[in-house]
């Protein structure tokens, strides 16, 4: 098997957490292997958002203008990983949930996180390794209570794989 | 860059998947007078299939298909079409994975059920309810 080669739907995808209240998390080397990324991607990790937000790698460059010069110039950096603000169904005693509540109660606690797609048999696994902030709850009258919180991606600290 | 999905694959699809979820009880793709003698049944009709083109000359340069089944079930007791249609809210609402037989059937990434509302016919004293089924398909 090798990275999905089709367009896929949205919904392909799905957000996971590294379980435990006090992980380790993957090594910079081990984000992009999928031997250490896939046994995250199990059923029991899965975070209940709604939609994944954006992921991937932030825009980064530097601008410089000269005075007197024709044209001014960007120049890319390296592009830090994107937080990501996550929208899920408020369950207060959902395992996952608690375990970002106490994380961003913490501050200091990394976790690897995981977002795979899939077109049904092959996989594409995108892991990088973020703290928790921002735990809200929004109880709004009109739909289900939600829970809001961002992921803040340690800097290059990700990285790409697929099943083989 | 995305292939041209076949809706002969779809109709085949929702034949077996809505079968395999009703079954005994029948599933017709179309409707039709001579059936309504049954004391249940279920009929379907996909619409909507359309793929997304994008810019430029390449023919392949378009998006996934997301069509929609409406599934009508008629059944002579009224309780009998909701029970049908609980059947098929709790197999396929939010279903990911193989539509159809393991042999023609195809991978969609989820299944989104409407249950739209029920009726009755008087002239054939048939009750009815109408649920409406959207797929995605990656292409």
């Amino acid at each position: 098997m090798a990275l999905p080669n089709k367009v896929l739907p949205g919904f392909s995808a799905v957000l996971y957490a590294q379980p435990t209240a006090s992980p380790t998390p993957l090594t910079t080397a081990q984000l992009s292997l999928v031997a250490s990324v896939s046994p995250i991607a199990v059923s029991g990790n899965i975070i209940p958002v709604e939609a994944i937000p954006a992921f991937g790698q932030d825009d980064a460059v530097a601008s410089f203008g000269v005075a007197g010069s024709r044209q001014s110039d960007k120049i890319p950096v390296q592009a830090a990983p994107t937080s990501m603000t996550i929208t899920a169904a408020w369950n207060p005693a959902d395992t996952n949930l608690l375990l970002m509540r106490a994380d961003a109660a913490s501050g200091v606690i990394d976790r690897t996180f995981v977002v795979s797609a899939t077109d049904g048999t092959n996989i594409v696994y995108y892991a990088f390794n973020g703290r928790v902030g921002q735990f809200q709850i929004d109880s709004a009258p009109g739909a289900e209570a939600k829970c809001t919180f961002t992921i803040h991606p340690r800097g290059n600290q990700y990285g790409w794989s697929n099943n083989a | 860059m995305a292939t041209q999905l076949n809706p002969v694959v779809y109709g085949k699809a929702i034949q077996y998947q809505l079968t395999s979820i009703v079954a005994p009880v029948p599933v017709y793709a179309a409707f039709n007078r001579n059936f309504a003698t049954q004391p249940k049944f279920i009929t379907w009709m996909l619409r909507d299939v359309h793929q997304p083109v994008y810019t430029g000359q390449q023919q392949s340069n378009k998006g996934i298909d997301r069509p929609t089944f409406q599934i009508s079930i008629f059944t002579q007791q009224i309780e009998d079409g909701f029970t049908i249609s609980n059947q098929i809210l709790q197999a396929l609402h939010g279903y990911s994975g193989i539509l159809g037989s393991p042999t023609e059937g195809f991978w969609i990434a989820k299944a989104d059920v409407m249950w739209l509302y029920n009726s009755y016919n008087n002239e054939e004293k048939m009750a009815q309810v109408f649920l409406d089924c959207t797929i995605d398909i990656p292409a």
